[in-house]
């Protein structure tokens, strides 16, 4: 049985207006998502900004409320779950984005790492200053630093401070919204390995929201790509990167940058035919609100929103 | 994680500046500040320190052989129609309405606070609910209700009479704070504490509520200086305190007489200086610290 399995799951956020503040209209953030993660796996949400990546990463944990749909974790249904909620809190965690907001500047490395340890576990003073010190040092930070606060750390540390207090329980999910966009590129292979690293030690598994696709094809397993809220492809890494079906995703893996410059005036050419595609294809592929229609699955593991002509 | 052996270290690195020390070189920084900072503390020392030695009743007491004395060695600032004491109702005055201003602005402080944060932190309905009641009382007369309450209560004390002025001013910082908190609870920070499952109360008051420590420091004190003038307002029109209990607005007070006015300055004039310094001194330190808690407009 899959870890966590996501079935038709939709955020909406009202739009309010007019008199008396109703309810006007509704914005789809995440329309209709399902997928599922094996445990140990990495599944990668990818998709352009304002996609609904987030707000399903959000929504899963907890921060977001959701209006429709189920997400079951480990057999348990985190949707209308209240009071056993704690409990399951402890197995899912969460990698923020930025890792300058993502830790409060008023206190020590120390309190925001034992931060969990004080929710959920009864430790002494010694056994809680030598759990943080451990985990510092698994995130390769020197123990030292217990006391010293956020600001004195480069992003590629906080965001390791981090990194550290989402492992701190435990946990078997850890929900990772782009934790390498807020770092600069030579930090960020640092980060991504270790990510990978930590994996393997602790046997975690990752829902890894990102918007860049070279990262997300030297992390994950599976991968899902979402458009205005909705997915338009899921499929294998191989899936994804070598057989793309849909003409969206054909032109997001166009876009990813090649570092050699011999292949430029090949890729311009590849690009331009891609556009090209995408424009001529347009109206097959979405509907006439823009929308992608149902996945439709084309193997094993190859899901595709193809149009529904036929 | 199998446990290694790390000696449980105990080591003080280099901090950052703490906020006690920004705020100590901005006040030495800036003379004014600075001053204004020596002068309430011997002020308010002094005042609460003579107090202590000297006898209300026996000030208060009316002397008739003595009225309207001018300054003499006797009386340092002369005596009032009653004989009495102005030098000693200057100090108990003073320490009678910084008492009220301290007062009023604590218990402001920590309703505003509670409120305001609570408010912020859950927005949505709730703010909604409990800030329809903050503008309800934002539009209650407050100076109307004020007389009826000194008409009605017997015993006036500065308990009493700061528990009033509390229930007519606790909106001001409460509005400040629910609006800061509001941006706080968006931030990153806040939303991780929740989904390492840390209930709303520790988050409000352990996460939030520091760092709001700086903006709850520079109202209070802005609001200490208003609060002292509108006590001695309030007392200046004859809603205070009576004569029996001296403060800075009683002093003032004998200034409606305008034989008084004209022909006895000591009897109001310390007291006018004393309010003057004393608001002026609170607002220059209050500015100060202000600057501080922006580094865009720090000095030091």
């Amino acid at each position: 049985m899959a870890l966590l399995e996501v079935k038709d799951l939709k955020v909406h956020f009202p739009i309010r207006g007019g008199i008396l503040n109703r309810k006007i209209d509704e914005i789809k953030a995440v329309d209709g998502v399902s997928f599922s993660i094996e445990q140990g796996k990495t599944y990668g949400l990818v998709g352009e900004s304002g996609s609904g990546k987030t707000t399903t990463g959000r929504a899963i944990i907890g921060l977001n409320h959701v209006t429709s749909g189920n997400i079951r974790f480990s057999g348990v249904d985190l949707t209308n779950l209240k009071s056993n909620r704690r409990d399951i809190r402890k197995e899912i965690q969460m990698i923020f984005q930025d890792p300058y907001s993502s830790l409060n500047p008023k206190k020590s490395v120390f309190d925001i790492v034992a931060e969990p340890l004080r929710n959920f576990e009864r430790l002494s003073k010694v056994e809680e200053r030598k759990r943080v010190q451990e985990l510092l040092e698994h995130v390769g930070l020197s123990p030292e630093s217990i006391f010293k606060y956020p600001h004195q750390f480069s992003g590629g540390q906080r965001q390791r401070i981090g990194i550290a207090r989402a492992i701190a329980l435990k946990p078997k999910l850890i929900i990772a919204d782009e934790p390498v966009s807020a770092l600069d590129v030579s930090v960020q292979a640092q980060v991504l390995n270790f990510l990978k690293d930590i994996q393997k030690d602790l046997n975690l598994t990752y829902l890894f929201i990102s918007h860049d696709l070279g990262i997300v094809k030297h992390m994950c397993d599976e991968i899902g790509i979402m458009y205005k809220g909705r997915y338009v492809e899921e499929g294998s890494r191989d899936d994804i990167f070598y057989n793309p079906q849909h003409i969206y995703t054909k032109r997001l893996i166009a876009a990813i940058p090649d570092i050699d410059p011999f292949k430029r005036q090949k890729l311009q050419e590849w690009r331009d035919e891609v556009e090209k595609e995408y424009k001529k294809h347009y109206d097959d592929y979405f509907d006439h609100e823009g929308l992608a229609y149902g996945l439709r699955s084309i193997s094993n593991t190859h899901l595709v929103a193809l149009p529904q002509k036929g | 994680m199998e446990h290694t052996n790390i000696n449980v270290i105990d080591i003080d690195t280099e901090k950052a500046p703490s906020m006690t020390s920004i705020i100590w070189r901005e006040i030495v920084r800036d003379k004014i500040a600075l001053l204004s900072l020596i002068f309430l503390v011997i002020i308010t020392a002094f005042v609460y320190g003579i107090s202590l030695f000297l006898n209300q009743e026996e000030i208060v007491k009316v002397d008739l052989f003595a009225i309207n004395q001018p300054p003499s060695s006797e009386f340092w600032l002369g005596t009032d129609y009653g004989g009495r004491d102005i030098f000693g109702q200057l100090i108990i005055g003073t320490r009678n309405s910084l008492s009220i201003g301290i007062l009023v602005t604590l218990m402001t402080g920590i309703i505003g606070v509670v409120y305001g944060l609570v408010s912020g932190y859950y927005g949505g309905t709730i703010d909604n609910m409990m800030m329809r009641i903050v503008d309800f009382f934002l539009i209650l007369p407050f100076l109307m209700i004020v007389i009826v309450f000194v008409a009605i209560v017997p015993k006036y004390s500065i308990w009493s009479f700061s528990l009033i002025m509390t229930a007519f001013l606790w909106m001001g910082i409460t509005r400040i704070i629910r609006s800061k908190a509001l941006q706080e609870r968006e931030l990153d920070y806040a939303q991780a504490s929740k989904t390492l499952g840390t209930p709303d109360w520790k988050i409000m008051f352990t996460q939030v509520l520091p760092n709001l420590s700086s903006i709850i420091i520079v109202t209070m004190t802005l609001n200490l200086a208003a609060n002292i003038g509108l006590e001695s307002g309030l007392s200046f029109l004859g809603f205070g305190f009576p004569e029996s209990t001296p403060s800075l607005g009683t002093l003032l007070g004998y200034a409606r007489n305008p034989q008084t006015l004209e022909l006895r300055w000591w009897i109001w004039l310390p007291a006018a200086v004393m309010v003057f310094l004393l608001m002026l001194a609170v607002r220059n330190v209050g500015e100060a610290l202000k600057r501080a808690t922006d580094a865009r407009q720090r000095r030091g």
